[in-house]
């Protein structure tokens, strides 16, 4: 018998460290794996509990900057309600990281774009402080707004314009808000929005596909990285396109039923791809060429 | 590797039964209710010898109804993977041609070893069909009935002794130490096995070309009306995909044993029931029954010869056995052949 068959199905013990309240249905938990693990943004990992299930989620820190495995998760089903009464201290498994991940070599020096609508954030969050630390930060902010790609502040950086526009449903669903300030300070344009305001909120209303008319990338030069519900990733992902961006340059991550993670189970399998293994990054040009099918 | 001997049979018995004494045996025997069902071998006069494709599957043996991956507890995970070492005699050329591909499915980037480490320490000796069934048409896919490469062990009937062709080093294991029982094929054994594989041939009763529908469809001339035909005539009952000998698809559940204790194991489970695909977040991509039949389909037909350079059927017509609908593989070949959808 072969001895050097990995144990793929069996989850590597991690403690989980730190438990944030995000909102009323989503929390940050920091995780710290008992054996070294890399990751790069856009892949997820399996994460169990014993005796309820695994489920995939996707990785929000970023590696080498933070300091943990971060996990942004929403209370949706029977593993994730039992995931919300984890303490610190506590020990879950966890197996990945799997998938392909973002690819950001082809965006270097141009435009690009992120739209996120709820907990769509979380994938995001780890592709943006990965491109916001790669690159040199820019000396404006939001009042000055962002210099021009011909601006000497932009000259000898590796992007261009970086611009975020992130729906939620209403202002307590709001995620990350800290660290939104912070990519703000770093020169990224953001555009918030809520489908429902209260008496408190000054801001912008409406779904995100709405203020779609205020990019200020140059969409036939720029990348998007779009993710969110369902509807919201068609609705988006069709809008871009149809104003001109080119449709390899609209990247979404899907999310899919997953029993394993690494193409075995068949629960993703759409369009001849595993989401889990041949995504679940992908773009708007694969999406229709696969027939990836979502809702 | 191709080694080719000459065994008597009976010797058979002899053989199998010092076999037994190093491996688990699993051959074809009379089951409770009166089929002809693949399991551990007691008496090996009651292997039954000349019996039709069986039902289920021999992918079952390496790739269990359900099976415990790993039991947990405070202490930490134990895994389970078992590798006990077996010997299955008696399947046929579809299904050896089937278990090929799923080394191939189990293996790549990410290996699954429960699979691998049961496939590792099975050999199979699989037996030439002399008699196809009137359901089989792996004679259209190069399946079967016999095969030139691929198996472990390829027994050829030629009436009172059979031809043992060995095409692995599995397979060439479990001959070595008993060589004394062979002897070298002579000119003649060739030619019987060749007029068996000719006469074999010449049995069939289908002629299924699975090349013509996956032509068919790629043309894009098969309307959806055709697809929702198939999807209106299925029970979603899932006894195609148990019984395929290729379809894999597995759901993972955990079952406590006490507060502390438990383990986590894997059942077949069916890309044609509802809730495959639903999301907790209540997103079902493929809720409509149609999306559910038309993806086996090109799965099996389009997508599987994209991956693997090879159709995910090897014709053994357990599906035309099974389906009550009658929208079986051969049934859907012929009707994309013909472009209706009548019964």
């Amino acid at each position: 018998m072969r001895t050097d068959l990995k144990e793929i199905y069996l989850p590597l013990k991690a403690r989980v460290v730190e438990i944030v309240d995000m909102t009323a249905d989503v929390k940050l938990f920091r995780v710290m794996p008992e054996d070294a693990f890399n990751y790069k943004p856009g892949q997820f990992i399996m994460v169990s509990l014993w005796g309820v299930g695994e489920v995939p989620i996707s990785i929000t820190s970023t590696y080498g900057i933070h300091e943990y495995v971060e996990l942004c998760i929403k209370r949706v089903g029977h593993v994730t309600s039992a995931i919300h009464c984890l303490k610190s201290g506590d020990i879950i498994g966890i197996r990945g990281p799997f998938g392909n991940g973002f690819t950001i070599g082809k965006t270097k020096g141009k435009d690009i774009l992120f739209i996120a609508g709820g907990i769509g954030i979380a994938p995001l969050r780890s592709l943006i402080n990965g491109v916001l630390q790669t690159t040199p930060p820019f000396n404006s902010s939001l009042d000055k707004g962002i210099p021009p790609l011909n601006s000497p502040l932009n000259k000898g950086g590796r992007r261009g314009v970086l611009q975020l526009i992130y729906g939620s449903r209403n202002p307590s669903d709001v995620l990350f808000n800290d660290e939104l300030n912070t990519w703000q300070k770093k020169g990224m344009h953001i555009i918030l929005t809520v489908d429902k305001k209260d008496t408190a909120w000054k801001g912008n209303t409406g779904i995100v596909t709405k203020h779609l008319n205020k990019l200020r990338v140059t969409v036939k030069n720029a990348h998007a990285f779009v993710c969110g519900p369902h509807v919201m990733i068609d609705a988006v992902m069709r809008d871009l396109s149809s104003m001109g961006m080119h449709e390899d340059n609209i990247i979404t991550t899907l999310e899919a039923h997953m029993k394993c993670g690494i193409g075995k189970c068949g629960h993703c399998y759409a369009g001849g791809k595993y989401i889990c293994t041949d995504g679940p990054v992908f773009s708007y040009g694969e999406i229709k060429r696969y027939n990836l099918k979502w809702p | 590797m191709k080694k080719d001997m000459i065994l008597e049979k009976s010797n058979l018995s002899y053989w199998l039964r010092q076999l037994r004494k190093e491996m688990l045996l699993i051959g074809p025997m009379h089951g409770e209710n009166g089929d002809i069902v693949l399991k551990t071998v007691e008496n090996i006069h009651e292997i039954v010898l000349d019996c039709p494709a069986l039902i289920p599957s021999p992918k079952e043996f390496l790739f269990p109804q359900k099976e415990e991956m790993f039991g947990f507890s405070t202490e930490g995970t134990k895994n389970y993977r078992n590798s006990k070492r077996r010997l299955i005699f008696g399947v046929r050329s579809c299904d050896v041609s089937a278990i090929g591909l799923l080394d191939r499915f189990y293996g790549g980037k990410f290996i699954d070893d429960y699979y691998t480490a049961r496939r590792e320490n099975t050999v199979f000796i699989s037996v030439g069909c002399n008699k196809p069934d009137p359901t089989c048409f792996c004679n259209g896919l190069g399946t079967g009935p016999f095969l030139s490469s691929g198996f472990d062990i390829q027994f050829s009937d030629l009436g009172d002794r059979y031809l043992v062709e060995i095409g692995s080093e599995h397979g060439l294991s479990i001959v070595k130490k008993f060589s004394h029982l062979f002897s070298k094929p002579q000119k003649s054994d060739y030619d019987d096995q060749y007029e068996a594989i000719l006469s074999s041939h010449a049995m069939f009763e289908k002629r299924i070309n699975l090349e013509n529908a996956r032509q068919k469809i790629l043309s894009g001339s098969v309307e959806d009306s055709f697809w929702a035909g198939v999807a209106e005539r299925c029970f979603e009952c899932g006894g195609c995909v148990y019984e395929c000998p290729l379809c894999t698809c597995f759901n993972v559940i955990d079952r406590k044993y006490s507060a502390i204790e438990g383990v986590r194991l894997r059942n077949w489970d069916t890309c044609m029931f509802r809730g495959f695909t639903k999301m907790a977040v209540n997103v079902w991509p493929a809720e409509k029954k149609i999306m559910r039949t038309k993806r086996w389909y090109f799965h099996k037909l389009l997508y599987y010869p994209e991956q693997f350079g090879r159709f995910g059927c090897v014709g053994c017509g357990r599906c035309t056995i099974t389906c009550p609908g009658r929208i079986d593989m051969a049934t859907i070949a012929y009707r994309l052949k013909v472009g209706n959808n009548e019964d």
